[in-house]
């Protein structure tokens, strides 16, 4: 089994870095020349640049109703790094699910296959009411399978036909050029019934939240066998917040000041290692990993765990 | 005064001459040994390029002649203009990227705060042409079932709500498509400006809309004097309504030294048309008024290219060389300056301007036709001030 990481770009979680407007005055000292130009989407591209450069194969980036359009981000980030993949995550509440598959099109075409789609979970009632989004509780499962089933069919089909609750097409699908890549590979997560019933049918890889290895083990087991009855497979992944150093006690002195993520692993480069490779064993191939500042945590991550992950990992597959 | 001049980003591949129909740059038509962006080497392997590297050659080239920015139009089998601007936002320095934009394409919340980070993304350098749609096959297509008139109404109140909640916190709103309770843009995206509206369609439910929202109603080019006549019906609204609308025209130029040359090359693209794009062209269901206007020319039905010459430097045969409009400007540097500064008398306030291939017509026209413009105008332009 492959091992895939991916950094995490949350654009809620530093909205202040590299933004002059929103920083700190320098001192009067300090002579600045700094333009309105320069802002938080050049963090964003140093970024997924660290993440390219440090050896990470993607960047992930949650959906955050409180700061920048993650698909946006997605897209400047894509141009400005090579080599990675891009993963936006978004809502299938943002519209048609044409239009949403045919920009999955055009960013395939322009990034050389480099584009992932991940679903956010549906916001509450509330939220979706301050988003003019006028649907229930009970449908909130069937709108994301229809968009699913919708946006995967137009790239895959012509004539595509569709008519459901809340998507309807009619000889739809895309000609050549726009479908000469492939869909994007596609991430679904939740821990409910629901969630895992859909990714059975839809997901190419089910993101999981960090969880106790049993609970994982257990889910894993259980989506495996709900994808197999619908003839298909669905890679397991993971979103985990790590804190690592050079010693245990390093990163223990961190995480006592505050800098751990919920869930975060906690340890030692070797020590983390070992804990993603133990994951590993339990069919985790993909991992999603953060850490704050997103910058220096990604340099240290990617030069520091990712090489002692393959190598254990690779080590694994070795013997087996 | 002054007057906006864009170019036009090509969404559906680039032909490198007007002369002949193939989409050689880009992949919207076979691979050939001539094709670019992706081109193929010598051992016939894709040589990595893709098209946004082509179109990124464009608009560096538009905004360095001095456009400031370009349309960039959205069809079923075109590159999408929402994935096209950020990608390009980091590459450019002041091209502003014209998105055309459905409002059933997009929630218009989500698209509100899409736009406020493309804002920042660029520095303030995103717009809009709000389009309708055609009806017809095409809506369907596109997943979008609404009737013409019901098309119209939820352009109007997408733009509502659109603008509200950009202006906004705790923005709520009760319509017949959308409503809205308690919407706003969080505080990180709330300094954003906001976008400048060009808004496209030529029906009477097309009109009542532009006047309400549009910064700038955008026509294709039409004879001159049908044309004046839309806008005085728009400017006429608008200003019953307390404003003040700006009119704009989205016009291909085929310039060159000399006016023969010009129709020279017409003429070797209208000879190279074949019947399969006359037939392409005729018959597409559609319920747009603009299209059928367009159509009234009945460029398929001509047999020399002389046909549709419909006044001094109009000829209306262009949809027959590219997709598009069929009405475009054809003459020397002088001339084509000359029917631009007409259009500005008759109420032009702004120009999205093209030429086939775009590339080195962005180019040509910047350094030939821009230069040279105002001489004609001048007149009218002191008797503005
Ligand atoms: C200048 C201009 C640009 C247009 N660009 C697009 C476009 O990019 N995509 C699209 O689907 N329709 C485009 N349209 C067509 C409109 O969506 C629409 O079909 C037409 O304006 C129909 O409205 P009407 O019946 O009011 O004329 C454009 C129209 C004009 C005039």
């Amino acid at each position: 089994m492959t091992i895939s990481s991916y950094w995490q770009i949350d654009t809620a979680a530093e909205p202040r870095r590299a933004e002059p407007s929103l920083r700190p005055r320098l001192p009067a000292l300090v002579r600045d020349r700094r333009r309105p130009s320069q802002n938080r989407f050049d963090y964003y591209a140093q970024l997924a640049q660290a993440a390219a450069q440090t050896g990470f194969d993607g960047v992930f980036l949650p959906y955050r109703r409180d700061a920048d359009e993650s698909r946006i981000v997605a897209a400047v980030v894509a141009r400005a790094a090579p080599r990675i993949v891009v993963v936006p995550e978004f809502p299938a509440s943002v519209g048609s699910a044409v239009y949403a598959a045919k920009q999955a099109t055009t960013f395939q075409r322009s990034t050389g296959g480099r584009f992932g789609w991940a679903i956010a979970p549906d916001a509450d009632a509330a939220t979706r009411a301050a988003e003019g989004d006028d649907i229930g509780d009970d449908a909130l499962h069937e709108r994301t399978d229809e968009f699913l089933t919708v946006a995967r069919g137009v790239h895959d089909r012509r004539p595509f036909t569709f008519a459901g609750r809340h998507f309807e097409v009619k000889d739809g699908g895309f000609d050549a050029p726009l479908n000469r890549l492939p869909f994007p590979k596609l991430f679904l997560q939740g821990e409910d019934e629901k969630a895992l019933a859909l990714s059975a049918r839809h997901a190419d890889v089910h993101l999981f939240r960090a969880a106790p290895a049993e609970r994982l083990a257990a889910a894993i087991a259980w989506l495996g066998e709900l994808a197999a009855q619908a003839g298909r497979r669905v890679a397991f992944g993971l979103i985990q917040p790590v804190l690592v150093r050079e010693t245990e006690e390093e990163a223990r002195q961190e995480a006592a000041r505050g800098a751990a993520g919920e869930g975060a692993l906690v340890g030692s480069f070797d020590g983390v290692a070992a804990d993603l490779t133990r994951l590993a064993d339990l069919g985790i191939s993909h991992f999603v990993l953060s850490s704050t500042p997103s910058l220096e945590e990604g340099y240290r991550v990617g030069q520091h765990l990712l090489p002692r992950l393959h190598s254990l990992t690779g080590a694994r597959r070795a013997v087996a | 005064m002054s007057i906006d001049f864009y170019w036009r980003l090509p969404t559906h591949g680039c032909h490198s001459s007007i002369h002949r129909g193939s989409y050689d740059r880009g992949d919207w038509s076979p691979p050939g040994p001539h094709n670019i962006a992706p081109g193929f080497g010598r051992d016939q392997e894709e040589d990595g390029f893709a098209y946004i590297d082509h179109l990124a050659e464009i608009a560096k080239a538009a905004e360095s002649v001095g456009f400031l920015g370009g349309l960039i139009p959205s069809f079923p089998n075109t590159d999408d203009p929402w994935v096209i601007s950020p990608l390009l936002a980091r590459e450019t320095k002041s091209f502003r990227f014209m998105i055309a934009f459905q409002p059933g394409f997009g929630n218009p919340v989500h698209t509100a705060r899409a736009t406020a980070s493309l804002q920042r993304a660029t520095g303030g350098r995103t717009l809009f042409n709000i389009i309708t749609g055609g009806g017809g096959p095409a809506q369907l297509w596109w997943g979008d079932s609404f009737a013409h008139d019901d098309r119209y109404g939820r352009t109007s109140e997408w733009l509502d709500v659109f603008r509200g909640v950009w202006s906004g916190e705790g923005f709520s709103y009760r319509g017949r498509f959308y409503q809205v309770d308690g919407a706003g843009l969080p505080a990180l995206l709330r300094e954003e400006e906001f976008p400048e509206l060009w808004f496209s369609g030529s029906s009477e439910a097309a009109l009542q809309v532009a006047s309400k929202h549009a910064d700038y109603y955008l026509s294709w080019l039409e004879p001159f004097d049908q044309l004046t006549d839309k806008f005085a019906k728009v400017k006429e609204r608008t200003a019953a309504l307390g404003g003040e609308q700006k009119c704009a025209v989205r016009v291909d130029l085929v310039a060159r030294p000399t006016e023969e040359e010009a129709w020279r090359d017409i003429r070797i693209g209208f000879e190279n048309v074949t019947d399969a794009t006359r037939n392409q062209w005729r018959g597409q269901a559609t319920d747009s008024v603009g299209a059928a206007r367009q159509a009234a020319l009945r460029p398929t039905e001509a047999r020399r290219y002389e046909d549709l010459i419909v006044a001094p430097n109009l000829w209306g045969g262009f949809n027959l060389l590219r997709g598009g409009p069929a009405l475009g400007i054809v003459g020397s540097y002088e001339q084509c300056a000359a029917r631009l500064d007409e259009l500005i008398q008759r109420g032009a306030d702004g120009f999205i301007l093209a030429g086939t291939p775009h590339l080195e017509e962005a180019w040509r026209i910047g350094e030939e036709v821009l230069p040279l413009l105002g001489r004609n105008a001048s007149s009218l332009l002191q008797a503005a001030e």
